[in-house]
């Protein structure tokens, strides 16, 4: 159809490629040296590949976080599904007021989500000496790796019910439709044609929530300090005191490790996806999408989500609550003794606390949105483009994230400061806001470019044969019918933005506080009653931000 | 008991105006050519780990005493400080004015390497000797390191009053500390290590405490938060070698912790401010210097942000005086020196480490 060369495409395709490879670079480059690039004295070595690679702790955190990885996404892809299938597709009571509810673990703090868990079920938390009083014991260890693994596992459900939610709501109802009226069941349809026909989500979600266990960090800290358990990012504390001064080469060898990692993982998800036209489902004739009928199954399959909101929402933010509203918890508290609205009190006069908050709401919505219009320009830019080009950026896309929190930052203050044309922008809101959308980079495209595989070639045929030029058909044709992977997108993006902070850490400066630095350093100091206060106004003002937009979502499209 | 509520106005009075003469008298006394240039440069740029909080009432004072100075405050932990610091500097772009960090050892390690600028501060010398190295890195507070112990269940004659003590007492009920003792983590805090080379330094006995601390498992963590939090819960029972600015800040809204200073000694951390070479603002980095050790500055550091103040002429609770009296001899200042460099040298690190991790029986 296009004979003409894509310059538009090759330019999205050269500036993303820019944008990710320039910190990679820096990364790369350091992993190579003996000391800081920067240095004059800097000389070409692979002394901290020998270093890190033969280093017991290394294997020890490399073990322990592929264990993490893997058992996570074991548990999170398959009930993420599940919780999409019931919340989009069927008559599940209440879906409409869970969806928020659902999405709280992506846009709370690791470390205040981990602190959650500890204030509630650690060794003194409340419901453990609740259950020791029943019982006499209380079985569980929320410090073993075993509890780790399920806690991460829980927590990244949310990541998988976004993407395969947002395919579901894209999918044409011809198909249930058809199974319906052969007498099918919704369990049979579930597994034979809804959730195989969004394969492509759920497998983009796979491989993301795998890599995310790579890079987990706070909830590592807060819980696997205490049994000593080491995972790669904390292990990076390691490598920055170990020698005394940050050796800068040793951490960069643990982020070219764990990119070395993706390649394998994008490879596999290539193969995987083969032929894309197999997961076309919005065509020429659609249906009105009807919810299936769960009939008997329905208050079973809610309970069951219940079940699982307590676990992994209602039990840590309990948590986080109580702690906000006491002095004092543990063993030998009375709650009565110690209920108090101080910490709230306390946080109203904390410096910076409204602009910090006005920041990053700003940032996440405008911020957010403004990356999620470059994240589709990349998946039009590649969309129907079977080339050398889409291949490279499959991969590029995802490299990125394999920077663990501590690197990223380090190497985007690297892009800033030493890319001199770039100089300017390093004290502007510009600089932390390339920096957390290269590193989300894959998280927001993803949920676009399996929205593109829905799409089929048709409508988009039709509107050029009529005369639209490509522009056109793009804002007319495939942007409308991509709208749920868009507002999935832009939904996952701003859950992120709110919570990020190491990526920025080195581009924040006075008047561009974040709710995330004011976690850090008040959790630095001890102030967790604080911090806990802070997080409980960060839930209420999400939850109900995104509860309005998503009833406002729901009128527009629905 | 009722009191007489005008008396106590009056009395408000005299004591409010008292202070005010003696403000005066406490102010800071840069010479006037570095003040007006001060003035002129209009900004100060700061890299510090003294979260805003605290740092406020400081930062306030400042700006009331010299309103045309805008301080550009930036607080971040030790580690950042200086990734950032060395990363700007290499770059010769624009970077902090003023370097004011707990990381003792990273500090002298930037004055040593030829980073800061020499300044004779002429409030210098009110600051004990061991807490100004070359007019060029200056300890600006006086914070010992403690330990604290939840109150509930400890009772106070389980508190241990030294080093010693505590060894012997964990060794006397090894059920009860099981798994309830915590501190810094040396491997991954550059403070924790910092702080239990000294304690190497100076226990003659450290090696028999390191054991204990293996046989009772500590509890190693990174974050001062981390460790507190879970003292005040009960999860643990008491930590070593802990941050006592941060403790009484805490202990304010917090019955549950207690702090006690080990008669034997006790180690007392001072955080370095230095002026970078290449400072933009250099004369308001001056002016903020002085400031900090002056006498108005440290009223403040003592009384109002809780960080303890070095200058022993400056009175109140939180003080470098008011700590010499109750223990005298006894507290042990880290010296802000060349000294702190030893173990930045690898090969002396890494066998401290190694000997550290085979006392606790952990490797």
């Amino acid at each position: 159809m296009r004979r003409t060369t894509p310059w538009l495409r090759i330019a999205v395709v050269l500036i993303t490629g820019c944008a990710v490879l320039l910190p990679l670079a820096i990364v790369f480059y350091q992993s190579l040296l003996d000391a800081p690039f920067f240095q004059p004295s800097a000389k070409p070595s692979l002394a901290a590949f020998r270093f890190v690679l033969a280093d017991a702790d290394f294997h020890r955190a490399f073990l322990t976080t592929a264990i993490v990885a893997c058992g996570m996404t074991i548990l999170a892809v398959p009930l993420g599904s599940a919780l999409a299938f019931l919340l989009v597709r069927t008559d599940l009571p209440g879906r409409k007021w869970l969806e928020p509810v659902v999405l709280i673990p992506i846009f709370l703090s690791p470390v205040v989500l981990a602190f959650g868990y500890v204030v509630a079920a650690g060794p003194v938390g409340f419901f453990t000496l609740w259950t020791k009083q029943a019982l006499g014991g209380a079985p569980w260890n929320i410090y073993s790796l075993g509890s780790l693994t399920v806690i991460a596992g829980l927590t990244h459900i949310p990541y998988v019910f976004l993407y395969t939610s947002s395919a579901l709501r894209a999918l044409g109802a011809d198909l249930e439709e058809a199974a319906s009226v052969a007498g099918a069941g919704t369990a049979r349809i579930a597994f034979t044609i809804s959730l195989p026909m969004v394969r492509p989500a759920i497998l983009y979600s796979a491989v993301l929530v795998f890599f995310l266990g790579f890079e987990i960090f706070g909830l590592a800290l807060v819980l696997g300090d205490p049994g000593g358990l080491l995972v790669l990012s904390t292990y990076l504390y390691k490598l920055t005191n170990r020698l005394g001064v940050p050796s800068y080469q040793l951490m960069a060898v643990v982020a070219v490790v764990i990119i070395a990692i993706a390649f394998p993982l994008i490879y596999l998800q290539r193969r995987l996806l083969g032929v894309s036209r197999h997961f076309v489902t919005v065509a020429g004739k659609g249906l009105s999408q009807r919810p299936l009928r769960l009939g008997p199954w329905r208050w079973l399959a809610f309970g069951g989500v219940l079940v699982w909101l307590a676990g992994t929402v209602l039990l840590p933010l309990s948590g986080v609550f109580m702690r906000a509203f006491v002095s004092a918890w543990g063993e030998g508290v009375r709650l009565f003794d110690v209920l108090t609205l101080d910490n709230f009190r306390e946080l109203a006069d904390y410096p910076n606390l409204v602009r910090g908050v006005l920041n990053t709401l700003g940032l996440a919505v405008f911020g957010g949105a403004l990356a999620v219009a470059w994240y589709a320009a990349i998946g039009l830019a590649t969309h129907r483009w079977q080339g050398l080009w889409t291949k490279v950026m499959d991969y590029l896309v995802m490299v990125p994230r394999g920077m663990p929190g501590l690197i990223a930052g380090l190497a985007f203050l690297w892009v800033f400061l030493f890319i001199k044309p770039l100089a300017p922008l390093r004290s502007t809101l510009f600089s932390v806001w390339l920096a957390y959308s290269v590193v989300w980079l894959a998280y927001g495209m993803r949920l676009i470019s399996s929205a593109l595989l829905q799409v089929g070639p048709e409508l988009e045929e039709a509107a050029a044969v009529a005369g639209a030029s490509a522009g056109r058909v793009n804002r007319d044709v495939t942007l409308p019918l991509i709208r749920f992977g868009l507002v999935g997108s832009w939904l996952l993006v701003f859950m992120i933005f709110v919570r990020e902070y190491s990526t920025g850490v080195y581009l924040l400066g006075p008047g561009t506080e974040m709710i995330g630095s004011l976690i850090v350093s008040l959790w630095a100091t001890g102030a967790i009653d604080i911090v806990a206060a802070l997080s409980v106004v960060n839930v209420l003002l999400v939850a109900v931000g995104l509860g309005a937009a998503l009833r406002l979502g729901v009128r527009l499209h629905g | 008991m009722r009191r007489n509520p005008r008396l106590d106005f009056s009395c408000l009075l005299a004591t409010l105006l008292s202070l005010g003469a003696a403000a005066e008298s406490k102010n800071p006394a840069t010479s006037p050519q570095v003040i007006s240039a001060a003035e002129k440069e209009g900004k100060i740029v700061i890299y510090s780990t003294t979260d805003s909080a605290a740092a406020a009432p400081l930062l306030k004072d400042f700006g009331a005493l010299y309103p045309k100075v805008t301080v550009e405050y930036n607080d971040m932990n030790s580690t950042e400080v200086y990734n950032r610091f060395v990363s700007e500097a290499a770059a010769g772009s624009g970077s902090a004015d003023l370097l004011w960090s707990s990381a003792m050892d990273l500090q002298i390690k930037l004055a040593n390497d030829g980073y800061s600028q020499e300044y004779a501060s002429p409030e210098a010398s009110h600051l004990p000797s061991w807490a100004v190295w070359k007019n060029e890195a200056f300890g600006t507070t006086f914070e010992p390191l403690g330990f604290v112990y939840n109150k509930r269940l400890l009772k106070p004659e389980e508190v241990p009053q030294s080093h010693a003590d505590l060894i012997n007492k964990l060794k006397a009920s090894p059920e009860k500390f099981k798994g309830k003792v915590t501190s810094y983590d040396p491997e991954r805090s550059g403070l924790g290590f910092l702080l239990i080379t000294q304690d190497a330094r100076t226990d003659p006995a450290f090696a028999e405490a390191a054991k204990t601390y293996g046989k009772v498992g500590v509890k190693l963590y990174t974050s001062t938060g981390a460790m507190m939090e879970r003292i005040s819960s009960g999860e643990h029972l008491i930590g070593f070698n802990m941050i006592s600015s941060y403790a009484i800040a805490k202990m304010r809204k917090d019955q549950a912790l207690g702090i006690a200073y080990p008669k034997d000694y006790t180690l007392v951390m001072s955080r370095i401010a230095l002026i970078p070479k290449a400072a933009k603002h250099a004369n308001a980095a001056k002016l903020f210097l002085d400031y900090l050790i002056s006498a108005r500055g440290q009223d403040i550091i003592g009384n109002k942000a809780a960080l303890f103040s070095i200058r022993t002429d400056v009175q109140g609770e939180t003080t470098a005086a008011t700590l010499t009296k109750q223990m005298g001899s006894s507290l042990k200042p880290i010296p802000v020196s060349p000294a702190l460099l030893v173990y930045l040298d690898q090969s002396k690190r890494l066998e401290f480490l190694k000997q550290w991790q085979e006392a606790l029986g952990t490797k």
